[in-house]
């Protein structure tokens, strides 16, 4: 068996760590303005359709402790209460891979009915724990709206994943 | 002796697999741990999220280009079709603060002379520092913005940000460079004011929709949509009187508020540094005073104070 070189193995990990790079840029685009009317309160959740992505399709380059830190970074440049976005993140991970048998072979429209499915009771918790954080209930419009969002802008962003997916990680 | 890969990896996966288990339930509750720590308001906790925002700001500001180059070029492209109709409108607004001009320099010139008879105390200039504001802090739970001013700029906690609409929000965190201002928008956002018109005072409150409500009226107030609302200056931590929105609609229980900012075009914010004990830091008097006049014309006044 012939021993990869260096450039082989720094080519390798590079490829392989593109999936939590990418996540974790787009943890930090999730916080551009864009002057688009009302988008600061209905930015899609890119992560989570990255993390819901690579669940699915490549979960050995997902670790949890790489989606853990993300979601804590994601907290800090949003400002939301430290551990919210990590908690959904992991949530929504380890659902997307209970259920990954079912959903990869699938062709994609079931694959984006899955993460609607998937990403719901995510949301809803996400909006219960922010409630329980603040000791009363918090409007659930903007909530309901950013899921819309990310549930319809999924199809666009994966598109982007799998060519992703295809030529640079393989 | 041939290696057998398999046989080793068929024992290390059900271990591996409940290694991965413990730590993703570790993972969690670690995020959970945070969630209290960072509710218990322990100043380790705020501290590393100053020193996280204050080390990634300049990555969100070089990022933030692209996307404001694109913002410009849009408003370019819609400004241009009603670039007459604009130009008309503004001929007209023009002349409407002329007026208006004319009108707040004779109210200027009377209010100095009525305090200069009843040895009236004025308060005291506010210092300030302009700042870009580089990210929204969006998704559905928090109303924030990023700016690039911070401690080094002399800013502290509590100090108010507005724009030349009105009030914006109050800093909540200060980096060496970068600071968080949380919107009157925000669900955590509470603001004493008064109702310009009556004085009534009570408290804004935010709960992450576009109009905060207000709260905590005298039993007997008159509110009228339309009204004015300004800070009160309550609390000594907001400066009194900077102008916050307008009433917009009334249902029994609920007085909302539309705020003057118009946060689509939020580019650029003034901190007014105040000291979040609402007293104002004399330590950078080379910069002109803040004032909604301008500069005054009429050297100060040293002879009201007694």
């Amino acid at each position: 068996m012939m021993r990869p070189t260096a450039a082989q193995r720094l080519d390798l990990w590079i490829r392989q760590s593109t999936p939590m790079a990418l996540t974790a840029i787009l943890a930090v685009l999730s916080v551009i303005t864009i002057g688009i009317p009302g988008y600061a309160s209905v930015v899609p959740g890119y992560t989570a359709m990255a993390t819901f992505y690579w669940a699915v399709f490549r979960p050995d380059l997902q670790p949890a402790s790489a989606l853990f830190l993300i979601g804590v970074l994601q907290d800090i440049l949003t400002g939301t209460p430290l551990g919210l976005t990590a908690v959904s993140l992991l949530l929504l991970h380890a659902f997307a891979l209970s259920q990954r048998r079912a959903l990869i072979t699938k062709p994609f429209l079931l694959t984006w009915v899955g993460f609607m499915l998937i990403q719901l009771p995510v949301s809803i918790l996400a909006w219960m724990m922010m409630s329980m954080l603040q000791f009363r209930l918090v409007g659930p419009e903007p909530a309901l709206f950013q899921y819309l969002v990310t549930v319809l802008g999924f199809p666009v962003v994966a598109w982007l994943f799998v060519r992703l997916h295809r030529y640079v990680v393989r | 002796m041939a290696k057998r890969p398999g046989s080793f990896s068929s024992v290390a996966q059900p271990v591996r697999s409940l290694w991965s288990r413990f730590a993703f339930a570790t993972l969690i509750i670690a995020a959970f741990a945070l969630m209290l720590l960072g509710k218990a308001d322990v100043l380790l906790v705020d501290r590393t999220r100053v020193v996280v925002l204050d080390a990634l700001a300049p990555v969100i500001e070089v990022a933030a280009r692209p996307a404001e180059a694109v913002t410009d070029l849009m408003n370019n492209v819609r400004d241009l079709r009603y670039l007459r109709a604009e130009n008309a409108r503004l001929a007209v607004e023009n002349d409407r603060l002329d007026r208006w001009q004319h009108v707040a320099r004779r109210l200027e010139a009377e209010n100095r002379a009525l305090r200069a008879l009843t040895n009236f105390v004025p308060p005291k200039e506010i210092d300030f520092v302009s700042a870009r504001v580089i990210a929204d802090g969006g998704g559905a739970f928090v109303r924030s913005v990023m700016i690039t001013a911070g401690r080094k700029d002399g800013l502290a906690l509590g100090n108010a940000a507005v724009s030349g609409e009105g009030l914006v929000g109050g800093i909540v965190e200060v980096g060496e460079a970068y600071s968080r201002v949380l919107l009157i928008t925000d669900l955590n956002s509470q603001i004493p004011i008064v109702i310009e018109r009556t004085r009534d005072p009570g408290v804004l409150a935010g709960d992450n929709t576009r109009s905060p409500r207000i709260v905590y009226l005298p039993q007997n107030a008159q509110v009228l949509p339309g009204d004015r609302i300004v800070t009160s200056g309550h609390g000594g931590v907001f400066p009194p009187g900077l102008a916050v929105g307008m009433v917009t609609t009334i249902t029994d229980g609920s007085i909302r508020v539309t705020p003057f900012v118009d946060w689509e075009r939020l580019e650029y914010v003034r901190i007014l540094k105040t000291g979040s004990d609402g007293v104002v830091q004399p330590e950078s008097a080379h910069l002109p005073p803040f004032s909604v006049m301008g500069p005054e014309t009429a050297p100060r006044s040293g002879g009201t104070k007694q």
